[in-house]
């Protein structure tokens, strides 16, 4: 099992180095000269002084591999660089957003499962039936519902027609506890509405799919009762594509959160990534990128790992 | 037409409609989608705007029809750019491999490491905003997923061999990727695309919600929900009908996509909900025989059916045959003539798809009690399974679920009761495993097949039942287990006292070695009942003499093979089942179905000329 982990942490880690030096290459490959492209205001032609001033200032006059062994030796220390816009250290505005984020989303996921896999479960039990034929039709609206939808419909809904919730905003929660919370499920559930669509469609597929293996039969051949063979031999077995599914979904929430942080006015790291794009900041864009994949790989990785709590015969291979 | 084609009619002609409608929107007599009116800002539905007006006054109804049109051509523009990169790289990468595939399919691997946002934010950032962005983007976001899916479907194509045939015959790569390749591989690479038209128009109107997609005053669904989210308080209908019309088409476009993926794979959906949920009998009636005379196991008139695409079809008919205790009846026949289904009926573990049409199988049970299992309700059927019914399967690899250690498998057929490990243990002692303790540990991987079926062997015998159906237990084996398992049968026959045993096999050999009577079926008929001895020194039915030549036995001259193949259950001939493969048939055999007869003291056949040929 050990070496498994080690093994497999290897693979994450060289995956990290690619992802990094791929964001590098992107920047700094593609025509044009950023010091350029962000002192160029309305086609006007900047101020070639200013440009060889910003060039010197982000390094870019010196040779390709200098730059490029700069920026792994400061990755290497934690230092993303400096912002283009306010000169604040990228590193330090990620550690501030990126928390609320991963809070963001661990909680969407954990909501969706929460709803999606007793359902999905249900739905693939009773398949064909009218209980399968009711859940499946409402996970697929919920699929059909772009999130900014739903949570612009929500915000109209529940915050303004019926006043039960505020429209958004973010409170600490050493603040105030209980109003963190109360914000936090808004953009959470929104979330989650699509998500746990996606966990109801997989999960009942599994079990459908579970249903028809041999040992399936073998167990009811020595006259187990069906709550022992949904127990024992049905919902572990159908873990495994569940697992997959959500972890690849969270890990695309990790950019993908950009949307319901904008509805719901949540400072998380995508709506810090918005303004980075809108303003061309390449540290700032560079840095979370960077930070975003990485978790992505290690998100990968504990699922590696989860495979092989699940399965016995992943931990020898 | 099918059903799944059917059912494919109304999503498809929704989705028409909505492609006539955006490409229709420049003949309609629309307003213009751009022009100002500040005199009718935030208006309701009115004559001359069905839809109302938005917070520039402009036609809200030509807005939505001409935001369809940039949605749908930037979805569909993106998502051919993807399919025909994707697809490109994809199949070059599986039909080359090594380094093609290294520059091709891994590069499109390490796209997929970045979450499909965060990529189309980082390439807006390096063109900056605009239609032309969004799919340059869109196409690159989701190029990868089309590459992957026709690498793997190229890998298992080009291994075929229609493909080794073009190959041996001279055709060029290039011949054979576009002629022969694509064309097999295309049916899910098309519902990947309409996945991916579905995808890209949620990633657009998304980006464009942000208002990093389309830029203004184009009118695109993203952008209006975004305008009207600043006046929604006041006009709740300005955000209602952009939001219907994004979520509408993709509720078609996914509807679309699931029922065209059942039209292409026939296999998917149907089933049903799972068996052992199931709480009513096979058939109704009362299940208490007080009539019958006592015996092991009684089966008669057993018709089991299948539902065709013209009616339901009888995959085994007017089966019956008994079994004493203590004895073992070997169930002989080709592959798909029946004899699994018939172990599996008196078990009642028949699949979903199978469903009993008459017929009765009397079990008697240790009280004493005559019943009939096909009338049995599930819950005391179940009580019957594991305890005085027990079954030891074909393929004892897939019979153990993985996950579990193997001793808790065996242990669940056993009464929850202090030392029930050691009762495990015990039987494989019995069974024959080395280091029995040590294997109740072990995971179903680390065993070997003979070892695997020791231990379903072990399950089944766990409570001493009174009738053990063993369906093919040594197929699956190499030969030199085959014999030792078949030795471990025999001896549990001596050991466990009164014990019957209904024995499926396609293998006469093995019959004579294990059985007291034989039970020939063909084409889901039992066609010949009787002693083992006397069954094969003196067939009475051309089919069992055919099966006995047609076996290598020591020295015999000559093996002589059954011409034809057994018919498909849909398309039975009228009369004898096997007059078609018969040298024996005359033209009576065609006409009349022959029942199966009594020809002498335990013996019977369903041949009508079985008195001139014996």
């Amino acid at each position: 099992m050990l070496a498994f982990a080690a093994r497999r942490l290897a693979v994450s880690l060289a995956l990290v180095w690619v992802v990094a030096t791929l964001v590098f290459l992107v920047i700094h490959m593609i025509p044009g000269d950023p010091a350029e492209l962000l002192l160029a205001q309305g086609g006007v032609a900047p101020d070639p002084a200013l440009v060889a001033d910003l060039r010197e200032r982000l390094g870019l006059d010196q040779p390709l591999w200098t730059q490029y062994a700069t920026y792994m030796g400061g990755l290497l220390q934690g230092d993303f660089g400096l912002s283009l816009q306010d000169e604040h250290a990228v590193a330090d505005e990620i550690a501030l957003r990126l928390p609320r984020t991963l809070e963001l989303v661990a909680t969407a996921g954990l909501l969706s499962v929460l709803i999606g896999l007793p359902a999905g479960v249900l739905a693939g039990l009773r398949a064909g039936q009218l209980t399968d034929r009711i859940l499946s039709g409402i996970a697929a609206l919920a699929l059909s519902i772009p999130v900014f939808v739903i949570g612009t419909l929500a915000v109209l809904l529940l915050a303004q027609k019926l006043r039960l919730v505020s429209a958004g905003g973010y409170v600490p929660f050493a603040t105030d506890p209980l109003r963190h919370i109360g914000l936090l499920l808004m953009p959470a559930g929104t979330i989650a509405f699509g998500l746990a669509a996606v966990v109801l469609r997989v999960t009942r597929g599994a079990v459908l799919e579970v249903l028809e293996r041999e040992h399936v039969r073998a167990a009811r051949a020595r006259g187990l009762p069906a709550g022992a063979i949904i127990r024992r031999h049905v919902l572990r077995n159908s873990l495994t594509p569940v697992v997959t599914v959500v972890a690849l979904h969270l890990g695309a929430l990790l950019g993908g959160t950009v949307l319901v942080e904008f509805v719901f006015n949540w400072p998380g790291l995508s709506g810090y990534l918005v303004r980075s794009v809108e303003a061309r900041d390449y540290p700032e864009v560079m840095g979370i990128v960077l930070v975003v994949s990485a978790i992505f790989v290690l998100l990968n990785f504990l699922v590696d790992m989860l495979y092989a709590v699940i399965d016995p015969r992943v931990r020898q291979g | 037409m099918r059903r799944s084609l059917r059912r494919l009619v109304l999503p498809a002609g929704l989705l028409g409609l909505i492609l006539l409608l955006a490409l229709a929107a420049p003949l309609l007599p629309l307003a213009d989608p751009v022009r100002q009116n500040i005199a009718g800002r935030l208006a309701l539905p009115s004559a001359n705007f069905w839809l109302g007006q938005d917070e520039y006054g402009r036609d809200v109804l030509s807005r939505i029809l001409w935001g369809a049109r940039v949605s749908l051509s930037v979805a569909l523009a993106a998502t051919i750019i993807a399919a025909v990169i994707g697809t490109l790289l994809g199949i070059l990468g599986g039909y080359f491999r090594k380094f093609v595939e290294l520059v091709t399919v891994r590069l499109a691997e390490v796209v997929l490491c970045f979450p499909p946002m965060l990529l189309a934010l980082l390439v807006v950032t390096l063109l900056g905003p605009g239609a032309g962005t969004l799919v340059v983007s869109l196409g690159i976001l989701f190029a990868p997923a089309f590459a992957c899916l026709a690498y793997a479907e190229t890998l298992s194509a080009r291994a075929l061999d229609y493909v080794t045939a073009q190959q041996a015959l001279g055709a060029g790569p290039g011949r054979i990727l576009l002629r022969t390749l694509l064309p097999n591989i295309a049916p899910p690479l098309i519902v990947q695309f309409s996945l991916t038209v579905a995808s890209a128009m949620v990633l657009e109107s998304g980006l464009s919600f942000l208002g990093l997609g389309v830029v203004p005053p184009s009118p695109s669904w993203g952008l209006m929900i975004r305008g009207a989210r600043a006046t929604m308080e006041q006009a709740p209908l300005l955000l209602f009908w952009p939001c219907l019309a994004l979520a509408g088409t993709v509720l078609v476009l996914n509807l679309f996509c699931d029922r065209l993926r059942d039209a292409l794979d026939p296999r998917a959906g149907g089933g049903g909900p799972a068996g052992f949920l199931r709480r009513a009998a096979a058939l109704p009636g009362p299940a208490l025989r007080k009539d019958a005379t006592p015996g092991l196991l009684r089966i008669r008139g057993l018709t089991l059916e299948i539902t065709g695409p013209r009616g339901p079809v009888a995959v085994v008919r007017d089966v019956g045959f008994s079994v004493a205790p203590g004895k073992t009846l070997a169930l002989v026949g080709e592959s798909g003539s029946g004899k699994t289904l018939t172990g599996l009926a008196v078990m009642g573990l028949l699949p979903g798809a199978v469903r009993v049409a008459s017929g009765e199988i009397l079990y008697t049970s240790r009280d004493g009690a005559t019943r009939d299992l096909l009338r049995l309700p599930e819950a005391e059927l179940r009580a019957l399974r594991g305890r005085d019914l027990s079954m030891v399967f074909q393929d004892p690899s897939s019979s153990l679920n993985p996950l579990l250690r193997i001793g808790s498998q065996v242990a669940e057929a056993l009464p929850r009761a202090p030392g029930r490990m050691a009762r495990v243990v015990e039987l494989f002692r019995q069974v024959g495993l080395p280091d029995p303790e040590g294997r109740a540990r072990a995971w179903p991987h680390a065993l070997s097949g003979g070892q695997r079926q020791r231990v379903m062997i072990a399950a089944a015998i766990a409570n001493h039942p009174r009738l053990l159906l063993a369906d093919e237990p040594t197929t699956a084996l190499d030969v030199t287990v085959q014999a030792q398992i078949l030795e471990l049968l025999a001896g549990l026959k001596r050991s466990e006292q009164g014990m019957g045993m209904v024995f499926v096999t396609h293998n006469l050999a093995v019959v004579a070695q294990i059985a007291d009577r034989v039970a020939v079926m063909y084409a889901g008929e039992v066609v010949e009942e009787g002693p083992v001895a006397e069954v094969f020194t003196a067939p009475r039915h051309p089919y069992t003499a055919a099966l006995i030549a047609a076996t290598p036995e020591g020295e015999a001259e000559r093996l002589s093979a059954i011409p034809g193949a057994v018919p498909q259950a849909w398309a039975m001939p009228a009369g004898c089942r096997f007059a078609p493969r018969c040298s024996e048939a005359r033209p009576a055999c065609a006409q009349t179905a022959p029942p199966l007869q009594s020809i002498g003291p335990g013996r019977a056949t369903r041949c009508l000329r079985w008195k001139e040929l014996a």
